[in-house]
């Protein structure tokens, strides 16, 4: 499982199927409650990922096997819900704390 | 982690992540082109002979827009996904072969042979590039796409268009049988459960909405537009989750109303039903309910609403349309709330109040959530 520590992760990829609706409501949300620790969250299609723009991709888990399949190596954190997802929650608290953060 | 929301298998990797993958690649080429969609589906909403404000001249650009644009533009699109710019210019010259072929809005045309000059293109220049010497890379690089972008206009006139002309009387044709029989109801068996695994995309840009642009270009409006995109069933059941859904998702559910039902993006709601996967037959009741409303009562856009949000909707609706259509997004909405209420009171289990309790316990213990 690839990981990441909290106080590494800079560049979050909010992924969805077209990269312009649920991604970017996802992305906006989470770039608000991330300003104070300076990283930066973007949105893109799921068929568009690439490894090297980010350290860890978000995206909903009916998307996650293809998250998966372009990126095998990455740290993916797939949620369930869009609006208050435990597991966000969790990957931001641990962004604020320095937790350790593995993807799924 | 999150074995609290057993939502279905986040590694799959087989026929359904293929499905998603190729109805992506669909809606990649449409989705950003939907401004130009709004803007003609606009200008056919005023201007035509049955529209608000009927103006012969601006009426002008509707034809045009809808024949040559459009299909360029996602053709044009298509290349660019599959070989950058250069595959985005040889796709909008051999999608114009595909255009001129036919008599239709060729947008199936464009999604085919877009993406695959820009792959023929791509071989080329994999081939010439290296062989290139300095100083001719721009010569090369301009006659291979010219030549090649010219024999694929070709390919598309004499090949592709007529096929997928034939192609979309036949499904036109098999739709139009549905209607007359008076079962188009029945596509929201597959459309619903399909929409939640997230193939919303796939099947109305891929599907329905080229279709429906063959149809509103003849007469003005078509339902093929509101089979996917009514926001009514989503609201339903999350109106549903909002009064009985398990104690830990009711907080949820009134924003996610607005997001879904004003702003239009329907992914909100699909992780609710795969919470609670009966809830389905409410979609289902729900979709039906509204596709039948409008069947029964003529109803139709002129162009595809996009985001499905009430908003587009209104605004994509041909004049003294929209009480039908709020109608009928009106009883959907009802249908699919009184079903998906009744699965969810019946269906409650102690697992919820106990998923509810760890969830809560987890909350306190990372005190991270809101």
């Amino acid at each position: 499982m690839a990981s990441i520590s909290g106080a590494n992760v800079k560049r979050i990829t909010v992924a969805c199927e077209a990269g312009m609706g649920s991604s970017v409501m996802v992305a906006k949300q989470l770039a608000k409650k991330l300003k104070d620790q300076g990283v930066t969250v973007t949105h893109t299609p799921v068929n568009q990922l690439v490894a090297a723009d980010q350290d860890v991709v978000l995206c909903h888990r009916g998307l996650g096997g293809r998250a998966k399949q372009a990126l095998p190596d990455s740290v993916i954190v797939m949620f369930d819900m869009f609006l208050g997802d435990l597991k966000v929650a969790q990957m931001i608290h641990d962004i604020q704390t320095d937790g350790e953060i593995t993807g799924d | 982690m999150s074995n609290f929301i057993p939502s279905g298998d986040g590694g799959h990797t087989g026929w359904r992540a293929a499905v998603q993958k190729l109805g992506g690649n669909l809606a990649g080429m449409v989705i950003p082109n939907i401004g130009a969609f709004i803007a003609w589906g606009l200008l056919t909403a005023l201007f035509i002979p049955t529209g608000w404000i009927p103006n012969e001249g601006l009426a002008k650009m509707v034809g045009p827009m809808i024949i040559n644009l459009l299909p360029i533009l996602i053709g044009y699109t298509g290349g660019r996904l599959v070989h950058g710019q250069r595959g985005a210019v040889i796709a909008a010259v051999a999608t114009v072969g595909v255009v001129v072929g036919t008599d239709i809005p060729m947008f199936l045309g464009a999604m085919i042979i877009g993406p695959l000059a820009a792959w023929v293109l791509k071989k080329i220049d994999a081939v010439l590039d290296p062989r290139t010497p300095v100083g001719f890379e721009m010569l090369i690089g301009n006659f291979s796409l010219g030549i090649s972008g010219l024999l694929m206009a070709m390919l598309g006139y004499s090949g592709i268009g007529p096929v997928v002309k034939w192609l979309s009387e036949q499904l036109g044709a098999g739709v139009h049988a549905l209607v007359s029989a008076g079962l188009l109801p029945l596509v929201s068996i597959i459309v619903e459960p399909a929409k939640i695994l997230f193939l919303n995309n796939a099947i109305n840009h891929g599907v329905l909405a080229p279709l429906g642009v063959i149809d509103s270009e003849k007469l003005g409006k078509s339902i093929m537009f509101m089979i996917e995109t009514n926001p009514g069933p989503g609201l339903g059941i999350l109106l549903a989750f909002w009064l009985a859904g398990p104690v830990a998702l009711r907080g949820s559910a009134p924003g996610a109303i607005i997001i879904h039902f004003l702003g239009g993006i329907h992914e909100i709601y699909f992780p609710y039903v795969l919470m609670r996967p009966m809830v389905l037959l409410g979609a289902i009741a729900g979709g039906a309910t509204g596709v039948a409303t409008f069947m029964l009562l003529g109803s139709g856009l002129v162009a595809t609403p996009s985001p499905g949000s009430i908003f587009a909707y209104m605004a994509v609706t041909p004049p003294g349309g929209h009480l039908v259509v709020l109608l009928g997004i009106a009883l959907s909405a009802a249908v699919s709330f009184v079903v998906s209420w009744f699965i969810l009171k019946t269906s409650k289990s102690t697992d919820d109040d106990l998923a509810a309790a760890q969830a809560k316990s987890r909350k306190l213990k990372t005190g991270a959530a809101e």
